[in-house]
């Protein structure tokens, strides 16, 4: 039997929304059917990762305050990302960027923290960890505006030196090193001082990190700059046809340079707003929200709206199956990295449902022309 | 007499693209040793009848016989076991393999190991059918003629007794195109048919059998080419009457709006493409450019609107000099330029953008304030759309929906809306079929009457000489002469394109290319500076 693929002229809203809702149950019912080889009830872990065991939780209120920490550098990230990705620029080097930016926050809470008053330890820490990443993004933007080079390619290098550096500063014991414990003869990072954590606004029990706050503020702004500035106009134009924009008048290498520099600014926004809220460095400060980042600007394509939406959903995901790994102990939290694969998979699956069908070359389809 | 079966048939063909049906219940038959030429204007679905011939595509209903067989034809391989060879409209060959190598890799028997044998045995093929061909030349290395040549050996070579050619002539010249109907009318002696998809009514009557005309993707007739004449085949095509000819508004000229002296442009292989070039553009003047594809024409334009950087000499425009002003400041004073590129999308047009959108592309800056204003936009793209009749859902359709000959309107509307006085546009009818075509003429005639300079960059000569008050004609980048449209002759441009004829000198009491009103004093000329 044969068959070809059909391009689709339109596809209606609703149906769409129902192809990407079912591919992400199809992701969930996969998922399900590997927990039941495991020997673990699906149903029951499920409920455990979505609720993310607030529900019949006396301090549920922590739970949703953890989810948060690990929804505001996600979603910060992605937003970063997509401003590159808008202009087709591919920054792979979130992971490498957020270092940077997490090592220059450090730095400043270290440094300023004993002598300057907590508020403008942590201004300080944002600015700086903002200009970290944002020169180190820059750093590729320029090599491919100069020589050309592929910046896939030299943001990922990028990744591994920061990767390394990171790595170095939290393994190398020395008199210089002030973000290792000195009363520690093995080198562990040592905490900021008390003062320099984001302030949290009571609710109740509950206290909303400010960072929150900022961070939808950020997205607000972002969604407002791609849709409605010149600037932004510039960033769809380049991204859609370099020669136009020159064409046009644009100054193109000029708007790469401004446009990644913001980008890598934001994701050194993210690890301030981290490490700001962690109150210490560690190897593992990232998180992967450098490639996480990434798929939630594609599943989102782009759209910044859509992009918090997404996140919220992984970094669910990502939580939630942390504490479920908690109470079911068959199962690691790295399945949320296989859900979070299926669902991606998926999701592209249906995205190209709705974009082309596929049509069976059968009898039915030659009866007419005989 | 019909008893021999026909080369091709076609039944029933219906073909869609989603909602698009770009082929609906076409039947379509082929002689033996004919040439059938398949006319329709864009979009009729010409080359999609041929793609399924050749299997790119499959038919979603319809049967096609060849020899009076069924065939089932699922992918290009069963179109080569059946003897059906295709020339696309863009060449697929490899640039950096030789000739030889282009048409060994199709070979499915060859073996693992590349014999030196291969070159005798391409040659040999080529000599056959009378074609020169050097089959150790890289493709990169090839003029386009060449290409094309290699493309039909390649055909050939695979035992093709029905060829397509999709549109061959575009990139040729006058005496090329004569040299490709000589070789197909060998080929049809030798019993080849062959099936040859063009725009141009005075091709098709010179070297055409029988006419199959296309409309809209439904099959129209068939017709004697010997009974039959432009005007009805038009007719045919659009399905109404159309007046086939152009306008030449006879416009009060003014003094030079814009003067090149001694232009020298490099391309981007750092070759000379423009090489002491003088020109000049009075206002109510459409002055075209002849030339063979990549003689510096591309060149010329980018530089004028300052995307490309000059080696020496001068552009003056208004008696002021423009040189090393940037792109905005230069479309500041007037001169706009739409250059539309082989894929038509290019440069000019951001694809996945809005007609808003593309609309602002040139003006978003001149707004106060860091936001875009798209009320403008807005305005001018409904502007465009109904004066132009632009076909599109709405304003905020993606330019890449639209389909060729919209998507040429949108940008020469945008330019015209700019107010320029001096209109640069290359290839503004490239790949349009003839009402687009006559559309663009029209809008170019008016802006001509209202005074704009225009330089006319084309590729069809017959137009050219309708439409242009005057021609200057390039080749490999320098001026072979400026010729008065209505004076000069095809064979005359033709062996001027190929440097043949030089006609620089015909004006003996001036310069060649120099006003005599010229805004330049003379001390600014290069012989003052000189001296």
């Amino acid at each position: 039997m044969r068959f070809h693929v059909v391009k689709r002229d339109s596809c209606p809203l609703w149906k769409r929304l129902a192809l990407y809702v079912g591919a992400v149950a199809a992701a969930l019912v996969l998922g399900g059917l590997l927990l039941l080889a495991l020997g673990v009830n699906p149903v029951a872990y499920y409920s455990r990762m979505f609720t993310m065991g607030m529900v019949g939780n006396k301090i549920a209120y922590k739970s949703f305050e953890n989810y948060l920490k690990v929804f505001v550098p996600l979603v910060l990230t992605a937003v970063a990302l997509s401003l590159a990705f808008k202009m087709r620029f591919w920054n792979i080097g979130g992971e490498g960027q957020f270092i940077l930016g997490a090592v220059a926050a450090s730095a400043v809470a270290f440094q300023a923290g004993p002598v300057l008053p907590g508020a403008v330890t942590l201004l300080l820490m944002c600015l700086c960890a903002m200009l970290a990443a944002g020169l180190y993004g820059t750093l590729a933007a320029a090599l491919k505006v100069k020589f050309g080079t592929n910046e896939t390619l030299m943001t990922l290098m990028l990744n591994y030196i920061a990767l390394y550096f990171l790595t170095f500063l939290g393994e190398t014991k020395a008199t210089w090193n002030f973000f290792l414990d000195p009363t520690s003869a093995r080198p562990i990072f040592v905490s900021f001082a008390k003062t320099v954590s984001f302030p949290r606004i009571p609710m109740g029990k509950f206290g909303l990190n400010v960072c929150v706050l900022f961070t939808f503020a950020v997205g607000a702004l972002v969604f407002v700059y791609l849709r409605s500035t010149k600037q932004g106009y510039e960033i769809a134009v380049v991204g859609d046809s370099a020669g136009t924009a020159r064409y046009a008048g644009m100054k193109v290498n000029t708007i790469v340079l401004r446009t990644v520099f913001l980008s890598a600014c934001l994701i050194g926004l993210a690890a301030a707003f981290k490490v700001g809220t962690a109150g210490i460095l560690s190897t593992n400060i990232t998180d992967d929200v450098g490639w996480t980042g990434i798929i939630v600007a594609w599943l989102a394509q782009m759209n910044t709206a859509v992009i918090f939406l997404v996140s919220a959903l992984i970094a669910m995901l990502q939580y939630g199956s942390d504490v479920a790994a908690a109470t079911v102990s068959q199962v690691d939290s790295s399945f949320a990295n296989m859900l979070q694969g299926a669902i991606l998979f998926l999701v592209l699956a249906a995205d190209f449902s709705t974009r082309f069908r596929v049509v069976l070359e059968g009898k039915g389809g030659r009866k007419h022309g005989a | 007499m019909e008893q021999q079966p026909y080369a091709i048939e076609m039944r029933g063909i219906t073909k869609t693209f989603g909602s698009v049906v770009a082929n609906r219940d076409v039947s379509l038959t082929l002689r033996r040793g004919e040439i059938l030429a398949l006319l329709g204007e864009n979009g009729s679905g010409k080359t999609t009848l041929m793609n399924m011939l050749s299997g790119i595509y499959a038919p979603d209903r319809g049967e096609i016989l060849v020899d009076g067989q069924p065939a089932a034809i699922h992918s290009p391989e069963d179109a080569k076991r059946l003897g059906i060879g295709m020339v696309h409209q863009h060449f697929k060959l490899v640039d950096v393999f030789s000739a030889a190598d282009n048409i060994w890799m199709g070979k499915e028997k060859a073996g693992f190991v590349l014999g030196k044998n291969r070159y005798e045995e391409i040659a040999q093929t080529a000599r056959r059918f009378g074609f020169e061909l050097d089959p150790k030349k890289r493709v990169r290395n090839m003029a386009v003629s060449e290409k094309q040549t290699l493309e039909i050996v390649k055909v050939l070579y695979y035992g093709a007794k029905v060829i397509v050619l999709d549109e061959p002539t575009a990139v040729l010249t006058v005496q090329e195109i004569q040299k490709l109907f000589g070789v197909l009318r060998r080929m049809k002696e030798e019993g080849h048919s062959i099936i040859i998809i063009t725009h141009k009514l005075n091709e098709v009557l010179e070297i055409s059998d029988r006419v199959a005309i296309l409309r809209k993707g439904e099959y129209i007739t068939t017709v004697d080419t010997a009974s039959t004449n432009e005007q009805q085949l038009t007719e045919y095509m659009v399905g109404r009457k159309v007046d086939l000819n152009i306008d030449r508004p006879v416009v009060e000229k003014t003094k030079p709006l814009l003067e090149i002296r001694d232009l020298t442009i490099r391309s981007d292989e750092g070759a000379v493409a423009i090489d002491h070039v003088n020109f000049y553009i009075r206002g109510g003047e459409m002055l075209g450019v002849a030339g063979i594809a990549g003689c510096g024409q591309k060149e010329l334009c980018e530089a004028i609107a300052g995307l490309r950087p000059i080696q020496s000499g001068q552009m003056i425009h208004k008696g002021e000099n423009i040189v090393g002003l940037s792109p905005k400041a230069i479309l500041d004073k007037g001169i706009s330029m739409s250059f539309i590129p082989e894929d038509r999308l290019g440069m000019g047009l951001a694809p996945s953008l809005s007609i808003t959108d593309n609309m602002i592309l040139k003006s978003y800056q001149d707004t106060k304030g860091p936001m875009v204003n798209r009320k403008k936009g807005k305005i001018r793209a409904e502007w465009v759309i109904e004066e132009l009749g632009v076909v599109t859902p709405s304003a905020d359709t993606p330019v890449r929906r639209l389909s060729g000959g919209n998507v040429q309107k949108v940008l020469l509307g945008r330019e015209i809306l700019a107010a320029p006085n001096v209109l640069i546009t290359a290839y503004p009818v490239r790949g349009l079929d003839i009402n687009s075509s006559y559309a663009i003429y029209n809008i170019l005639n008016l802006q001509k009457e209202k005074g704009v300079g225009i330089l006319f960059v084309g590729e069809d000569l017959d137009v050219m000489m309708a439409l242009c008050d005057k021609i200057m004609v390039l080749c490999h980048g320098k001026v072979m002469g400026v010729v008065h449209a209505h004076k000069t002759t095809k064979e005359e441009l033709g062996l001027m394109m190929t440097g043949a004829l030089d006609l620089t000198n015909r004006y003996e009491d001036k310069p060649a290319g120099f006003a005599r009103d010229t805004n330049i004093p003379p001390q600014q000329t290069p012989e003052k500076e000189e001296e």
